[in-house]
């Protein structure tokens, strides 16, 4: 249990924190600085995940933040650096429909339009802010991976915008709803799907399937007998 | 008007005047240690600008008399801002001034007056230098406001002095957001005074420069006045950023040493900031200039999330 108003500005500097590494994963164009910013995000949800424990005191999250801080900080962005290492894209300059700069600004619309409903919707939960701004904040920052997996062309960025708005979600959950720790896991087991459907993608299906499974065999997500 | 401000004015733009160009060498001499080179010492720029004001002056024959004095306005709207950023001591909260709007006012003035030495001499550098100077400043000056709106939010002042005042009698953590504002403010501060990744001050005849193909018609004390005048604008808003997220050690009375104190401890830590500033600029490329949009953006959205984010707390 930790002082309220010591809890809240943790919580706000956590929240800065995120919205810092939103903004980066946008207009970021190396391919590793990607998969750093993204362990650095869901390395702050989990620490704000252990902060949330220490004053509710609910086991449920600290499960999560280890989840977290094992599957997303640890075991994905070595997964994808090794991907990086074997394809010969090293840097995402390609933009579809939106530049950086106007992603940026329509991510800066998203939050207000979600601040506004919000606020409309909550109610008599408006007094309590920090859950309202988890909420707020989860919700732009799921907009804000969706804008990423539309307005990136390489599939390993669009998985990048997949897995910021797995983030969006969690911290959504963390504030706003109980999500059970099953579901939790599920989502996890999906990322993992996802970054290896994206693996493959990146890798190519251009040449004809032996010679494929020989790819994904260097890559140790397929054995052959 | 009474002797504390007096006392204040006299003292804070003195220590502006004299401090600006030790912050342009030392920045310099960060860039080149950070290249592997051993740099021109520390007070290269005093010489310089001595050099300069010996020298004799040079008009091309289509200037005309902007060319002439506005390198006085220049030096003058920047000194006049400068007294807005309290460095040696925060004056008397009665005495009513350094509204934020107007300060950003002067640096526009400021500006202008440059933009217009760049086209009046008629060469084809500093109409480019100018015409890229107004576009960037096009750009860059909502970002600014918007940060300025931030911080007035945060605040709830556009006090300048009351809002390090704010700050200095509670303590950062209270203000997680000035974090957000401080790093759009940072953004902000590599933008207005021209530095690596939008502009190279270092180069001169390249096709890249901006600020310097604005002043490359001045010459002797008129060019000495221009640099001397970046030199101030650089310290102020240096100071503005500084003040907003360390105030510490900032003298709120007019004790011999709690100015002494607030004036070391505000060496120390712009000295530190220089240097911040000089490896930063190590670790960028020039970003090519119709990409500059998507730095500024950044700083755009900092200062926008602040505001949301004061709403809801």
């Amino acid at each position: 249990m930790i002082d309220a108003i010591l809890f809240n500005d943790i919580i706000h500097g956590l929240f800065v924190l995120i919205m810092g590494t939103a903004a980066l994963i946008i207009t970021q164009r190396s391919l590793t600085s990607l998969f750093n910013i993204y362990a650095a995000q869901s390395m702050i949800l989990a620490v704000m995940a252990i902060v949330m424990y220490i004053e509710y005191g609910t086991l449920n999250l600290l499960f999560i933040a280890l989840l977290t801080i094992i599957v997303k900080t640890v075991f994905i962005p070595l997964f994808l650096h090794n991907v990086l290492k074997r394809i010969p894209v090293k840097r995402d300059l390609q933009f579809s429909f939106l530049s950086p700069a106007s992603s940026i600004l329509i991510s800066a619309v998203l939050i207000f339009i979600v601040y506004f409903f919000f606020t409309g919707l909550a109610g008599d939960m408006l007094d309590d802010r920090p859950l309202l701004l988890g909420g707020v904040i989860g919700i732009s920052l799921a907009l804000m991976g969706m804008m990423i997996i539309f307005s990136r062309k390489k599939v390993i960025t669009k998985s990048i915008g997949y897995l910021t708005m797995e983030n969006g979600v969690l911290l959504f959950s963390l504030f706003m709803a109980e999500m059970p720790f099953i579901i939790e896991v599920l989502i996890v087991i999906d990322l993992l799907m996802i970054i290896v459907l994206a693996a493959v993608l990146a890798f190519g299906i251009d040449s004809s399937l032996e010679e494929f499974h020989k790819k994904l065999n260097r890559l140790g997500i397929w054995i052959e007998d | 008007m009474n002797w504390n401000m007096i006392l204040y004015t006299v003292l804070n733009t003195t220590f502006v005047f004299l401090f600006a160009p030790l912050i342009v060498s030392l920045i310099k001499k960060v860039k080149a240690m950070c290249q592997g080179r051993r740099g021109t010492p520390l007070l290269q720029t005093y010489f310089q600008l001595f050099k300069l004001f010996k020298k004799e002056i040079v008009y091309s024959d289509n200037s005309s008399f902007i060319m002439r004095i506005s390198p006085y306005l220049n030096i003058a709207f920047l000194l006049v801002a400068s007294i807005f950023i309290p460095i040696v001591f925060i004056p008397a909260q009665e005495s009513g001034f350094g509204n934020i709007i107007l300060f950003l006012y002067l640096m526009v003035c400021a500006r202008f007056f440059m933009a217009l030495s760049g086209l009046d001499a008629g060469s084809t550098f500093g109409n480019m230098g100018s015409s890229r100077e107004m576009t960037i400043a096009s750009i860059i000056e909502p970002t600014t406001l918007m940060a300025c709106a931030a911080l007035a939010f945060i605040l709830k002042t556009t006090d300048i002095p009351e809002m390090f005042g704010t700050v200095l009698s509670g303590s950062i953590l209270q203000y997680p957001t000035l974090f957000l504002v401080a790093s759009s403010l940072f953004i902000i501060l590599i933008v207005e005074t021209a530095r690596v990744p939008v502009d190279n001050p270092e180069t001169h005849l390249e096709l890249t420069m901006v600020h310097e193909a604005m002043i490359l018609e001045q010459s002797g004390p008129k060019l000495a006045l221009m640099e001397l005048s970046y030199g101030i604008k650089q310290l102020i808003l240096m100071a503005f950023l500084i003040n907003i997220l360390f105030p510490w050690g900032m003298a709120t009375d007019t004790t011999l040493s709690g100015i002494l104190i607030s004036v070391a401890s505000f060496i120390i830590k712009a000295l530190l900031l220089a240097v911040a500033m000089g490896v930063f600029e190590s670790f960028f490329a020039k970003i090519r200039f119709f990409r500059l949009p998507d730095f500024f953006m950044i700083a755009f959205f900092l200062s926008f999330v602040t505001i949301v984010f004061e709403l809801l707390s």
